[in-house]
């Protein structure tokens, strides 16, 4: 922590005096494209489908239109999911086939915004809920795409949910329009991960850069503790009101319990995101699929839906 | 059996008496300041094969057969001085040197100098920098830099743009000793590395060792820096400083008390960003500031000629404090190293030269920081009591002999992690590890014949993890000085010469070295933020040999030195963080380490002229250094960040008029390796990157040229005060270096379209900088 920041900040002061940049194309081989699972499955009280997605990755290019990014989506792959007792084969669906309402609630599902979109995707859906999802449970995933086969386990822990949020004002300078959320949670004694993703109004689910912890801190403890405003990668950050919210606003967090894998997925990779740089070298993303690229995550979710209160 | 040891003896003392033969010895010293002189060539000018050098005190003996001698010393930019003796008694007598402007202006017959231990030291891959000519060099924002010289050597390879941090020989940033008047330096670096701790003007002379290691030196397995401050002039008072674009510096020494005591103060700070705390007053980074500082002392009292103490100290700190006023944010980050020395000389005998040295040194690295009622605090650090006791015999012509022992105490604090937030307090609670190294050596530089000589040497090293200490395998509980595992190594060192002719010799060694202290980093450089941690249960000792042979000869009257030396060296136990390590400060470094082996090899070729209006060197390395641990990609052998394929360095330095000298320095280097991006793909809508294997591209050739012109307006002025300008350009073409690359990306997953964009970031172009420094004398 302290070095992404201690080399973040003394870089960013010494390259905004001297520096220049110059465009890179790195060595491409267009052959080396891996396939890649992003999958989720969810137990609690108000969850998603379980769905997975099956792309492509993409070597260095500079652009990508529609017509190629659309062909990244695998839509001929075979998914199965073991839950222990059953063997649930996902059925695939492309968003261009689905009835309008329909569309938009996949696009939701998918984290996609679902009045704006104009792309078809294809996901893997387990469409009639056959698959039983229940907190402690493990998970078989297999993914045939062609002769290729990619596997992977996920389970989903037991939740522990929020005790309570509180709205304060941000650390600093008072402000009439922004608002700092408290969250506290009871950690039950032993390793527990955390994740929570937030939606601002209408907008989508985002996660925020940091989107997991673990419980070094605050283990078996009660812990109150500053939940940020997730904000998009590419948007121009204001260090003055970075991971606040707006008074006023209806925000929604996706809190959930997730097991080792799951945390070192999402802990590699926001760490290989927020760095990056001179002086961290590369990290790479600590994957759970066997044979591939991505994710195959279980969630023990709860949704919160809050209202940050005009002062 | 008994028989043959009285044999031995009876030709023992035989051969002692066979000719009457006496000794000299003495100091020898810089006239003007009282300065001792190290390296200093002492020889019989009737029999140039008989002769000696001073040791790191300026001692020097010299066993001659009674009669008439002419006794010549030489030092690089000296004149010659010249002793007549009748030897009919040990003799003591110390040698006072004046400086010479120009060595061509000296008339020096019949005599060596320090050219000729190019080809007539047994010592190979040692090179030794007077501090005089590293400040002639260009530099960069107008900072001499003795560990950026260094780089510029053939085998040392700089660790990156801009940094002081350097490899040599294919072994990593923490296989260098770096001594500073014999206190180890745990970091050497200000600011990220961009600049190291090591104040030129405190310094008398700097010895790099890259192979051949001699036994007296242990504990880093690839080289040893051994710096030397100044003493102080014992004769009057003088200052002497510089005025820069970033920071300012200030020397000054004298005499306590004339010809016997004398004192030297260096100091130096920087200043960039305090000058912008104005513009930053109101901003989002209010008070924010960035600044370092060196303190150096010296003191020394002379008892007599048989007894010397010295005291040296060095403190310097680091400081980063981070303010945004606004959102109540801010951390503060202060660290640095402090040591401090004190040695007693004594002369038991004209032969037997003896010191001994109390040495502590302590590495602090602290941040503490926070929001509202969050407050984080982190630590770490090495710290060392360490004592020694050095002999030097200079038994007769043929055997020159070293021995020693040397005993150190460490405390080694890994990443101490305390927060707090409100009533809920957290705290890693790991203990200090503490360790003992011991070690004796004993080393004989053996004269065999006029053509062979020998440097033969043993060290035995024993390093115990000790108490208090919890066994991470065991469970079993170790108290406190108790050891709970030891490890030994014996490390037989050699090296030899064989002249072929006046001007050219051969020479080969062998050196074997363990290392008990270890430092990782998984970033491109070393950052303040690694830590130093010690063997123990689990960590084991790095080990190395290296074998190295060279070719050395010397041109026109040794106008001309030049060699080629060629290494092979393998690495044991070599230590690095799997690919995807996360910093993780609830766990203790060691827990995620991955061990492994490394081998290096390399060619290197250097050609030096250091006499006359024009001087400098070109070297040039060919090399290769690969790593093969188990855990990183099944244990494929992968190029290490310390492989560069081809380093050339050419360095000149040219006396224009008495007024105006000109230096330059064009430096060529493979590309860097680093693990390429493969590919880039999809989660939550976000692309994320994923690599091919490690160090498996190189960054384009890195090369650039740098130009200094120093101005001196009066340099025969009789006056106190004088001045001089050093102008230098960084970078002159302002070749456009990669640094780092990054990549950015833009997608809009509604509408299907994403962008990748890689960027080439260099951060050192052109750079101007003007330095005035100022020398005044009582």
């Amino acid at each position: 922590m302290s070095k992404n920041i201690f080399a973040i900040i003394i870089i960013g002061l010494a390259l905004s005096i001297w520096s220049c940049e110059q465009p890179y194309t790195p060595p491409v081989n267009e052959d080396e494209q891996e396939l890649v699972v992003e999958g989720y499955i969810e137990a609690g009280d108000e969850t998603n489908p379980t769905f997975v997605l099956v792309t492509r990755s993409l070597p260095f290019v500079t652009e990508v239109d529609a017509a190629a990014f659309e062909k990244l989506f695998i839509s001929d792959a075979i998914v199965t999911v073991n839950d222990g007792s059953n063997l649930v084969t996902l059925t695939p669906l492309c968003l261009k086939d689905l009835p309008e309402e329909i569309r938009k609630q996949a696009a939701t599902v998918l984290g996609i915004d679902p009045n704006n979109t104009t792309i078809n995707i294809c996901a893997y859906i387990d469409l009639f809920d056959q698959i039983d999802r229940k907190l402690g449970g493990k998970y078989d995933l297999n993914v045939k795409v062609g002769s290729q086969l990619l596997t992977a386990s996920t389970t989903i822990p037991n939740f522990v949910g929020v005790d309570s949020f509180r709205w304060a004002q941000p650390p600093g300078e008072p402000s009439d329009t922004l608002a700092q959320l408290l969250v506290t949670i009871t950690d039950p004694v032993g390793k527990n991960y955390y994740r929570y993703l937030t939606q601002i109004n209408d907008e989508n689910l985002i996660a925020p850069f940091t989107s997991v912890t673990d419980d070094a801190f605050f283990d078996g403890k009660n812990f109150e503790f500053p939940l940020q405003k997730a904000e998009r990668r590419t948007a121009d950050l204001d260090p003055n009101t970075f991971g606040l919210f707006l008074r006023g606003d209806s925000v929604t967090v996706k809190w959930a319990t997730i097991d080792k894998a799951h945390f070192d997925f999402w802990n590699t990779r926001d760490n290989a995101a927020n760095s990056g740089g001179p002086f961290s070298s590369y990290i790479r993303i600590k994957t759970n699929i066997t044979g591939g690229q991505g994710i195959w995550g279980g969630y023990a979710v709860g949704y919160y839906r809050l209202k940050c209160p005009e002062l | 059996m008994k028989k043959n040891y009285i044999t031995l003896l009876l030709l023992i003392v035989v051969s002692l008496a066979y000719g009457q033969k006496f000794t000299i010895s003495g100091y020898v010293n810089d006239k003007n300041t009282g300065e001792t002189l190290i390296g200093a060539n002492v020889i019989d000018t009737q029999n140039e094969n008989i002769g000696t050098s001073t040791n790191a005190y300026g001692f020097y003996s010299l066993t001659l057969p009674a009669g008439k001698h002419i006794i010549a010393v030489s030092y690089l930019g000296y004149q010659t001085d010249v002793y007549e003796i009748n030897l009919t008694a040990d003799t003591k007598h110390n040698f006072d040197l004046s400086e010479g402007l120009l060595m061509d202006e000296v008339v020096v017959t019949s005599t060596k100098d320090d050219a000729r231990k190019n080809v007539e030291s047994t010592q190979m891959g040692s090179i030794d920098i007077p501090i005089e000519e590293i400040k002639k060099l260009p530099v960069l924002f107008g900072e001499v830099d003795i560990l950026k010289v260094l780089q510029l050597l053939p085998g040392v390879l700089s660790a990156g743009e801009g940094t002081s941090g350097f490899y040599v020989r294919g072994g990593g940033p923490d296989q260098n000793l770096l001594l500073l008047d014999e206190a180890v330096v745990y970091n050497s670096g200000h600011l990220l590395g961009f600049f190291s701790v090591f104040n030129s003007d405190a310094i008398k002379k700097t010895t790099l060792i890259k192979g051949g290691m001699p036994a007296q030196y242990g504990g880093r397995l690839s080289s040893v820096i051994d710096i030397q401050m100044k003493e102080g002039n014992n004769q009057k008072y003088a200052a002497e400083g510089g005025i820069g674009i970033i920071s300012s510096r200030l020397t000054f020494e004298g005499p306590i008390v004339k010809d016997k005591s004398s004192f030297i103060v260096s100091g130096r700070r920087t200043y960039a960003l305090d000058l912008a705390q104005p513009f930053l007053k109101g901003g989002n980074f209010e008070s924010t500031n960035y600044y370092f500082y060196d303190l150096n002392t010296k003191l020394n009292y002379k008892f007599s000629d048989k007894d010397r103490i010295f005291f040296s100290a060095y403190f310097g700190r680091d400081v980063f404090k981070f303010r945004q006023p606004k959102r109540d944010f801010f951390f503060d980050l202060p660290y640095g190293n402090s040591t401090a020395t004190l040695r007693w000389n004594h002369v038991f005998s004209d032969k037997l030269f003896f010191n001994a040295s109390a040495i502590y040194n302590d590495y602090q690295f602290s941040f503490r920081g926070g929001q509202d009622q969050f407050i984080f605090k982190l630590f770490s650090g090495v710290k060392d009591w360490n004592g020694k006791l050095d002999f030097d015999y200079f038994l007769n012509n043929v055997h020159s002999i070293k021995y020693g022992l040397n005993f150190t105490y460490h405390t080694l604090t890994p990443n101490t992690a305390q927060a707090n937030n409100g009533d809920v307090d957290f705290n890693t609670g790991f203990l200090p590890k503490y360790g003992q190294e011991t070690a004796i050596y004993i080393q004989d530089d053996i004269k065999v014949s006029n053509n062979f000589s020998l440097n033969a040497g043993l060290r035995g090293v024993m390093f115990s993890q000790l108490g208090p200490y919890t066994s991470k395998v065991s469970g079993e509980e170790f108290g406190r000085l108790e050891p709970a595992i030891t490890y030994t190594g014996l490390e037989p060192r050699m090296s030899f010469r064989y002249g072929l002719s006046k001007n050219t010799s051969i020479k080969g060694g062998v050196t074997m070295a363990n290392q008990f202290l270890h430092l990782v980093s998984n970033s491109a450089s070393t950052l303040p933020t690694d830590v130093w941690v010690p063997s123990t249960e689990t960590v084991r000792p790095q080990r190395s040999i290296q074998y190295a042979t060279g070719y050395f000869q010397n041109f026109q009257d040794d106008k001309y030195e030049t060699s080629i030396e060629v290494y092979y060296k393998t690495l044991k136990n070599q230590i690095d963080y799997a690919d995807d390590y996360v910093n993780d400060i609830t766990k203790e470094v060691e827990d995620a380490f991955v061990y492994g082996k490394g081998r290096a090899y390399g060619a290197e070729f250097f050609l030096k002229k250091a006499k006359g209006k024009l001087n400098g060197w070109i070297g040039y390395t060919l090399s290769k250094t690969e790593r093969s641990f188990d855990g990183i990609e099944g244990g494929r052998w992968y190029p290490a960040v310390y492989d560069r394929r081809h380093d050339l360095s050419i360095v000149g330095n040219y006396q224009l008029t008495k007024k105006l000298e000109i230096g330059g320095a064009f430096i060529f280097g493979t590309g860097k390796w680093y693990t390429p991006t493969k590919g880039f793909f999809f989660t939550e809508q976000t692309l994320n990157l994923y690599y091919g294997p490690r160090n498996s591209e190189r960054l384009p050739s890195y090369h650039r040229m740098d130009l200094s012109l120093n101005y001196t307006p009066n340099p025969d002025s009789k006056r106190k005060w004088k001045g001089s300008w050093n102008f230098s350009v960084y970078n002159v073409y302002n070749r456009k270096n990669p640094f780092f690359i990054n990549f950015e990306t833009n997608t809009d997953f509604n509408s299907g379209t994403t962008s990748i964009e890689g960027n080439q970031i260099t951060i050192f172009p052109i750079i101007p900088s003007i330095t005035y420094n100022f020398k005044w004398n009582q």
